[in-house]
C-alpha cells in the first residue's frame, strides 16, 4: 500500500498542500517537506517539548502528531509566530532577559510560552506549570520564566 | 522519519469509521496519537492501518439528562478547563490537568487514555470512583460498559474487535441534604509534571453534616494489572469521619486492595507505602475541609 496522502494546511498563514506518506509525522512535514527547520526534534517521544508547534491555536508536540490527521488545520511554527511586524513579545523578552543559551529548546519554549500568553495565564506558578513540558538543559528556567512574566506585563510591547 | 504505517483512513463520519474498523479487524483507531505514535515509533506496537477518528465531532462535553457526557475525542486540556467537569467531576478535571504536560494535554484524548489501558492511566481512578460508563459503538449499534469492567490487563481492554469508544458518561448522583461531595485525585511520581504515575489515587464520597463519610469510593492506579477500586479501604471508612482512627485503618486496609509490581518506575514495596501515604494525605485534606 503506502499510498500518499494529501494534507492541506494553513501554515504560518499561508495555504499549502503536501503529499505525504501515511506514517509522516507533522514534525517531518514541517522540517523536511516545508523546509521549516526552526522546529527541532529532541526526544521524538513527546517528553521534551522541543518540537512544539501551534495546531489550531493549541501547543502540541509535533513529533507525536500524524500529518495525515492535520488536513484542514492551521499550523504555526516559530518562523510564523511574529508576523511581519517583527518577533513575538515573548521572543523579544527572551532576548532581553538572557533566556536563551544553546537555543535548541527555544523554538518549542517560544511556542508554548506564546500560547500561555494567548490563554491569558499570568500567575507565575501557573505559567511555570504550563511550560513544564519544555525541557531546557542550559538556562535553569529562571530567565525563561522572567521573560514570560515580562512579556505578559508588557502586553504587546 | 515516517512511522511504520501503511495507511491512515480518514472517515467523514462515525458510521463510516465504524464500517472501516469492522471491515479490517487489525485497523486501530487514532485520535491524539500521544500513546500510539510513541508505541509505533518504538516498534512496540504493530498497527499498519490507522483510522483517524479525531475529526468526527466526538469531542463534546455536556450535561445530558442525569449524566455528564464527555466525547471520546475530548482532549485532556478541554476536560481540565471544562466548567461542567470541574463542577460534577473535579477529580477527573484534576487528573486530566496532570497527564503529561500541557502540549500533551492539548492533544491526548479521554478515549485514548482508556483504550490504551495503561494501569497508570490517570483518568481511570476518578472515572472508577464516579461510577462512569463508556459507550462503545459498532456498525449495528452500541453498548455501555462500566469503566470498572473495561480493563482486562496491562494494555488490553474488553472491547470487541471493531468496537470504538465514543463517549464516557458520569452519573450525576446527588448527595443527601446537608452533605458535601468530596471528589479528589492525587498522583505521585519523581517530578510534579510530565510523569507517568508511580501510584495514583482517587477518593469520592459524601461528607455528611455529622462529619462522617457515606458512599465512599476509592480507586488506585499503577498498583495492580489494571486500575482498581479499593473495597477494603472503602468499607473501613464508610460511616466514619475521615480523620483519626479510620484514616490509619484505611491506609492499612488499602494493602489488601492492591497488587503492585516492581518495574522501572518503582519497586512494589514503594508503591504499597506510597498508596497508603496518598490515601492518608487525601483523607487529611478532606477532614480539614
Amino acid at each position: 500500500m503506502d499510498e500518499r496522502i494529501v494534507v492541506r494546511l494553513v501554515l504560518n498563514g499561508e495555504e499549502r498542500s503536501f503529499r505525504v506518506a501515511p506514517g509522516r509525522r507533522l514534525l517531518d512535514l514541517l522540517r523536511e517537506d516545508a523546509g521549516l527547520t526552526g522546529t527541532k526534534e529532541g526526544c521524538g517521544a513527546g517528553e521534551c517539548g522541543a518540537c512544539t508547534v501551534l495546531l489550531d491555536g493549541r501547543p502540541v508536540p509535533s513529533c507525536l502528531v500524524l500529518a495525515a490527521s492535520c488536513d484542514g488545520a492551521a499550523v504555526v511554527t516559530v518562523e510564523g509566530l511574529g508576523g511581519p511586524a517583527g518577533s513575538h513579545p515573548f521572543q523579544r523578552a527572551l532576548v532581553a532577559s538572557g533566556g536563551v543559551q544553546c537555543g535548541f529548546c527555544t523554538p518549542g519554549l517560544v511556542m508554548t510560552g506564546a500560547a500561555v500568553l494567548e490563554a491569558g495565564v499570568t500567575a507565575p506558578a501557573d505559567q511555570a506549570r504550563l511550560l513544564s513540558g519544555n525541557l531546557c538543559r542550559c538556562t535553569g528556567y529562571v530567565k525563561v520564566f522572567e521573560a514570560l512574566r515580562r512579556a505578559g506585563e508588557d502586553g504587546d510591547g | 522519519m515516517n512511522l511504520p504505517v501503511e495507511a491512515v483512513l480518514r472517515p467523514r463520519d462515525l458510521g463510516e469509521a465504524l464500517s472501516m474498523l469492522a471491515e479490517d479487524p487489525s485497523a486501530v483507531p487514532v485520535a491524539g496519537g500521544t500513546d500510539l505514535v510513541v508505541q509505533l515509533r518504538a516498534r512496540r506496537r504493530h498497527a499498519p492501518v490507522l483510522v483517524d477518528i479525531g475529526a468526527l465531532g466526538l469531542d463534546r462535553i455536556a450535561v445530558e439528562g442525569n449524566a455528564l457526557v464527555i466525547g471520546a475525542a475530548a482532549t485532556m486540556d478541554s476536560i481540565a478547563r471544562s466548567a461542567a467537569v470541574r463542577e460534577h467531576a473535579p477529580a477527573l478535571a484534576t487528573a486530566a490537568g496532570q497527564v503529561g504536560a500541557w502540549p500533551i494535554q492539548c492533544r491526548a484524548t479521554l478515549g485514548g487514555n482508556l483504550a490504551n489501558a495503561s494501569p497508570a492511566a490517570d483518568t481511570a481512578p476518578p472515572l472508577l470512583t464516579a461510577g462512569a460508563t463508556v459507550t462503545a459503538a459498532f456498525p449495528s449499534g452500541q453498548r455501555r460498559i462500566p469503566v470498572l469492567d473495561l480493563f482486562e490487563g496491562p494494555g488490553t481492554t474488553r472491547l470487541a474487535p471493531g468496537e470504538l469508544i465514543t463517549s464516557v458518561s458520569i452519573p450525576l448522583d446527588p448527595v443527601p441534604a446537608g452533605a458535601r461531595r468530596v471528589d479528589r485525585f492525587v498522583k505521585l511520581g519523581p517530578r510534579r509534571e510530565q510523569i507517568i504515575s508511580v501510584v495514583s489515587l482517587a477518593v469520592r464520597a459524601a461528607l455528611l453534616a455529622d462529619g462522617t463519610l457515606a458512599d465512599v469510593r476509592i480507586a488506585v492506579g499503577a498498583a495492580a494489572p489494571t486500575p482498581v477500586r479499593a473495597p477494603a479501604a472503602e468499607s473501613v471508612l464508610e460511616g466514619r469521619p475521615p480523620g483519626g482512627a479510620a484514616r490509619r485503618e484505611a491506609a492499612r486496609a488499602l494493602q489488601e486492595d492492591i497488587a503492585p509490581i516492581d518495574d522501572i518506575r518503582a519497586p512494589a514495596r514503594y508503591r504499597r507505602l506510597a498508596a497508603a501515604v496518598l490515601l492518608d494525605r487525601l483523607l487529611g485534606e478532606i477532614s480539614h475541609g
